[in-house]
């Protein structure tokens, strides 16, 4: 029988084929990858959705304003309110009260509130008119939207209050104070302006939590499929036709490539979505305006896909070796804790660095290796890193790479033939000396 | 033609502990060759250094005339490990091609020999082609034939089974057997480790027996069994022996052990006794033989008297 000479690469090939290929015709793998990007968007949208058409009919309407102004300021706030997006048919309630009954006037509409009637109420009394804090009681006190609208009514009926004091027309009044700005914030980088800054926290979470999930979901794929291979004994016969550091590269990439291809795949199928937009939101009957990308150089791409992938390697060899050490299911969750936490610790400090970018610690995660690909790219999202500071961070991040392969490699020469109970530390500690 | 394996002097230690100590032998090419010892005697880790899996300590292993570190040539070796799995949930036909392709062979060619393979082994029949079929559908035993499929499907020049026997149904023992003296037939080397006596004296041209991972004895099975044979004697009486032929038997000058059971016996001479002597002495005593043949020892027999010399724990030899 012919035989063409098989070298490491060939056998390379024919496990990372056999890793890719089994993976991507998997129905869970399919599901995902289309069940995904419509789970995500609808994690984003549904609250978004739900809380526009909550707005103009409900809560901060449907409240009750104790005004013990006399001065008809109670009134005014309550025109504020009514007129939401769509003219409410629920409307704020004005109860003007003496000072003196201020206390069983708010009894009072504590219990209306926890009978259901109503949502919440506020007082106004004159020291509001002075300037002075309004105090506002209601089952929404917590939402930050409604208690910006309720400030924003009560500053607008109070300007109103005194413009009219000061003898202008009402008409007048109204014009003026109908002010309805919000504030589009955008980034300066040193390239100019780099786009909305919301867009870039957006953006940073975006990157941080797609590696993130892509390391524990892909990193326990490898950990289960070494864990297979080694306690159903399929390794037994593959060590003896390929050498298990070309497995364990193999087995890497082939599941690594899965894992880019469902990234590459969302990607696309989000720009699909992106462009065709306009007759979709139109079938949901939203009007939301054009989101503009945040503005990113190719450079910083490219640094991003290299934190991307080298974080991805980095971790997806620990799981392998952290695979190759125990014998069934049960041992190999407890085995990846070590490895899982530090991809937890790197999650946790993305607030710290969304927050402020610059701080110490910040700058020290990016530099490690084992938070830098989470760390480093959040920070470039959202504010200027200096490219020598990518750079090094790079090299950290590859650095660690190397060692974790190769920590990895040992682990796997001399654990895949290993059974029976977990080994120590110590133990670990032999194998990785002995392993040649 | 070179030797299909050669090891000189080889040693593997883990952990403080010997599991290979010194070990040499030959394996001549074409040969069905049995590595016999009881278990923990080192056949397994004797193996996994053949493939290149595992490094010896000492000592110099060639495998198909060369080093068996050399790029390529345990591509030509085929492998049957004792603790076999395939990959549950992929379909027969894949996992075999990935097991031929991590031995070099073309897919198209691996195709073609996997339905070869498949229909001789039955798992092609008119009502379902298994080969289509996921592994965990298959039954316990169809999945053993699959796994020999694995071992035989790039042709290798030497095979290796690790205790091939555990585990197998009576047909598929006898399919396997059948496989075995088909290699041989077509000039290729066998070697399988075993503890079942039985199937390495019907199977084997030569035997290696270890224990504690040294060498016992090996040579050719007819050698080895002449070289241990003519120390036993069965008897067979006419008529019950009388007590001067129990006196005979009871000389431990003569017989070393006696198992007499009414008209027949097995003894087993004493150092330096003579077969001849002990014919002479039984007819002086006045014996009425019906049988006396000196027994060629099994293989079980040499193995238990030669392992059993060098203080194997009672008990593990032979059990499944």
């Amino acid at each position: 029988m012919s035989r063409r000479p098989a070298g490491p690469m060939q056998k390379f090939w024919a496990v990372f084929r056999r890793e890719y290929l089994e993976r991507i015709q998997s129905r869970w793998y399919i599901f995902a990858t289309v069940a995904g990007p419509v789970f995500f968007g609808s994690v984003i949208t549904v609250p978004q959705i739900l809380t526009r058409k909550a707005h103009p009919s409900a809560d901060v309407s449907h409240i009750v304003i104790l005004d013990a102004t006399n001065t008809g300021l109670g009134a005014r706030v309550a025109k504020v309110l009514n007129g939401g997006l769509l003219g409410d048919t629920l409307s704020a309630v004005v109860r003007p009260v003496v000072s003196a009954g201020l206390t069983s006037a708010q009894d009072a509409a504590t219990a209306e509130i926890v009978n259901h009637q109503w949502t919440g109420y506020l007082v106004i009394d004159s020291a509001a008119m002075a300037g002075a804090e309004v105090y506002y009681a209601g089952r929404n006190a917590s939402s930050v939207q409604d208690m910006n609208r309720l400030t924003a009514a009560v500053r607008r009926g109070i300007l109103a209050q005194r413009l009219e004091a000061v003898g202008l027309d009402p008409q007048r009044i109204r014009a003026l104070t109908d002010v309805r700005s919000e504030i589009n914030a955008d980034r300066i980088t040193d390239q100019g302006r780099g786009g909305s800054a919301e867009l870039s926290t957006i953006f940073a979470y975006l990157v941080a939590f797609t590696l993130y999930t892509m390391i524990v979901l892909y990193g326990n794929v490898i950990l289960r499929a070494v864990v297979d291979e080694k306690s159903s004994r399929v390794a037994e016969v593959v060590v003896s036709s390929v050498s298990p550091d070309t497995l364990l590269a193999g087995k890497v990439f082939g599941v690594s490539s899965v894992a880019v291809t469902q990234v590459l795949l969302w990607v696309v199928m989000s720009a699909v979505v992106y462009k065709t937009r306009g007759p979709l939101l139109h079938l949901f009957n939203l009007d939301i305006p054009a989101i503009p990308f945040p503005t990113i150089s190719g450079l910083s791409i490219l640094a991003l896909i290299a934190f991307w992938v080298l974080g991805f390697l980095c971790y997806a060899a620990l799981f392998a070796g952290m695979g190759a050490i125990v014998t069934n299911q049960e041992d190999a969750t407890q085995a990846a804790l070590p490895v899982t936490m530090l991809v937890v610790l790197a999650v946790v400090l993305v607030v710290p660095a969304l927050l402020d970018p610059n701080s110490t610690l910040a700058r020290g995660a990016s530099w490690f290796p084992f938070t830098a690909p989470i760390i480093m790219p959040v920070r470039m999202s959202v504010t200027q890193v200096s490219w020598y500071e990518v750079v090094s961070a790079l090299l950290g991040v590859a650095i660690g790479c190397g060692v974790s392969v190769w920590i990895a490699a040992r682990l796997y020469r001399v654990g895949l033939l290993m059974y029976g109970k977990r080994p120590s530390l110590r133990e670990l500690g032999r194998w990785i000396r002995q392993a040649s | 033609m070179p030797a299909a394996l050669e090891l000189t002097h080889v040693t593997k230690r883990f952990d403080g502990h010997v599991a290979v100590r010194d070990l040499s032998l030959t394996v001549p090419a074409g040969a069905v060759y049995g590595l016999l010892g009881p278990n923990g005697a080192g056949k397994t880790t004797t193996i996994r250094m053949l493939l290149n899996v595992i490094e010896p300590d000492e000592g110099e292993i060639r495998v198909l005339g060369t080093s068996n570190s050399t790029p390529g040539v345990i591509d030509r070796v085929g492998y049957l490990p004792e603790e076999r799995g395939l990959y549950k949930k992929m379909q027969v036909r894949r996992v075999l091609r990935f097991l031929a392709e991590l031995k070099g062979v073309p897919g198209k060619q691996a195709d073609k020999r996997i339905d070869e393979w498949l229909d001789r082994f039955g798992l092609i029949t008119p009502e379902r082609d298994w080969g289509d079929a996921k592994v965990d559908e298959l039954s316990r035993g169809m999945q053993q034939k699959v796994q020999f499929i694995g071992t035989l499907l790039h042709d290798p020049e030497l095979v290796l089974l690790d205790e091939p026997f555990s585990g197998l149904d009576p047909i598929n023992a006898q399919a396997l057997k059948d496989t075995v003296l088909d290699l041989r037939a077509r000039g290729r080397t066998v070697i399988f480790s075993t503890h079942l006596m039985d199937n390495a004296e019907r199977l084997c041209d030569s035997v290696c027996i270890i224990a504690k991972g040294q060498k016992v004895l090996d040579g050719e099975v007819t050698a080895v069994r002449d070289a241990h044979s003519g120390r036993s004697v069965a008897l067979g009486f006419l008529v019950h022996p009388p007590q001067a032929v129990v006196e005979v038997l009871r000389d431990r000058a003569l017989v070393l052990r006696s198992d007499d059971s009414n008209r027949s016996a097995e003894v087993e001479l004493a150092p330096g006794a003579d077969a001849q002597e002990l014919l002479r002495r039984l007819i002086e005593a006045g014996a009425k033989l019906e049988r006396f043949e000196l027994i060629r020892s099994s293989l079980h027999q040499i193995f238990l008297e030669t392992v059993g010399a060098n203080g194997v724990e009672p008990g593990v030899i032979g059990d499944e």
